[in-house]
């Protein structure tokens, strides 16, 4: 099957493909999650090599469960979202003690560079207020105000209640207003944070 | 709360920002991650089987309708090989022709047989 006729199949029929032998099957897989799981291992870590090794070991188990996916039962992306945020939980943990200030800073010249600067120094100063976040908020916000999930998919992935989900992001966004109410030069809001 | 508006609108612009930041995974991590995919379904191919003579055997076996009727096949054969060994003595009364002296005798079973078998001598 040509891989442009793959665009429509929905994932968890790719899945049933690829489980079957389909070779274009695990080329429009691997096209379509790859970024997904290496944009949120990212947003989760703060490091793109590592990011890269989450989303491969991410996708490796994605192949392996193939076989045993039970239609209906969960979305793939559903799954590895859950997938990418347990690697990388266990790699935040080996992680801890490194020192915090180690997260690189906007640049300091970022609100007289022109736009696609000034967009990047947002990013960034986004991520590093991110990684200062307990797990659970970091990974609440990302999936809610990044990656635009709604919150009954975020209480599946997290394996929590809906409720326990706005609460998570509502105390992440708190703490990311604090943390960042110092940065408004850095990031061209010249009235400020209230 | 105007305050708690404001501050919502700014962490969206920086939430945008970040959307359009998302680092994209290079080409040796897309070639990795194929590469496991291949891996992955090669390995869960199923291998073909080297025993094709006992699949024709078993075909054979089912054509004929199982092992019930291979047991009929196989006792009537033995049956056959044994009436051949040693005739029961009341054979010998029937008075066929040609029995007991060094002519050949052919019975026709199979009508048919011999003209099948006269058409593939003559090709």
């Amino acid at each position: 099957m040509p891989l442009d006729a793959m665009d429509d199949v929905p994932d968890e029929a790719l899945l049933t493909l690829f489980a079957n032998g389909e070779g274009a099957a695990a080329r429009a897989l691997t096209l379509r999650m790859t970024p997904r799981v290496m944009a949120h291992a990212y947003r989760l870590l703060g490091d793109r090599d590592e990011a890269e090794d989450v989303a491969q070991e991410a996708m490796m188990r994605l192949w392996r469960i193939a076989p045993d996916w039970r239609q209906g039962e969960a979305r793939v992306t559903t799954w590895l979202y859950r997938v990418v945020a347990n690697l990388c939980t266990d790699r935040l943990r080996r992680r801890r003690g490194v020192d915090i200030d180690s997260v690189p800073e906007p640049q300091d010249d970022a609100p007289g560079a022109d736009q696609a600067l000034l967009q990047k120094a947002r990013a960034d100063a986004l991520q590093a207020a991110l990684g200062q976040l307990p797990d659970r908020q970091r990974q609440a916000v990302v999936l809610r105000h990044i990656e635009g999930l709604s919150n009954p998919e975020i209480a599946a992935i997290m394996e929590i209640g809906v409720e326990a989900v706005e609460s998570l992001t509502a105390r992440g966004k708190r703490a990311l207003t604090d943390l960042l109410s110092g940065r408004r030069a850095e990031l061209g809001f010249d009235d400020g944070w209230d | 709360m105007a305050g708690t508006d404001r501050n919502d609108t700014r962490l969206e612009t920086l939430f945008e920002a970040a959307r359009g930041a998302a680092p994209k995974p290079s080409a040796d991590l897309l070639a990795r991650v194929l590469a496991d995919a291949e891996a992955v379904q090669a390995a869960a191919a199923p291998v073909p089987r080297k025993s094709a003579p006992r699949l024709r055997w078993r075909q054979f076996v089912d054509a004929i309708g199982g092992w019930p009727a291979m047991a009929g096949l196989v006792s009537a054969g033995v049956a056959g090989l044994w009436l051949g060994i040693s005739p029961p003595a009341a054979l010998d009364d029937l008075g066929i022709a040609g029995a007991g002296t060094d002519e050949a005798v052919l019975v026709g079973m199979l009508p048919g047989v011999e003209l099948a078998l006269l058409a593939l001598e003559e090709g």
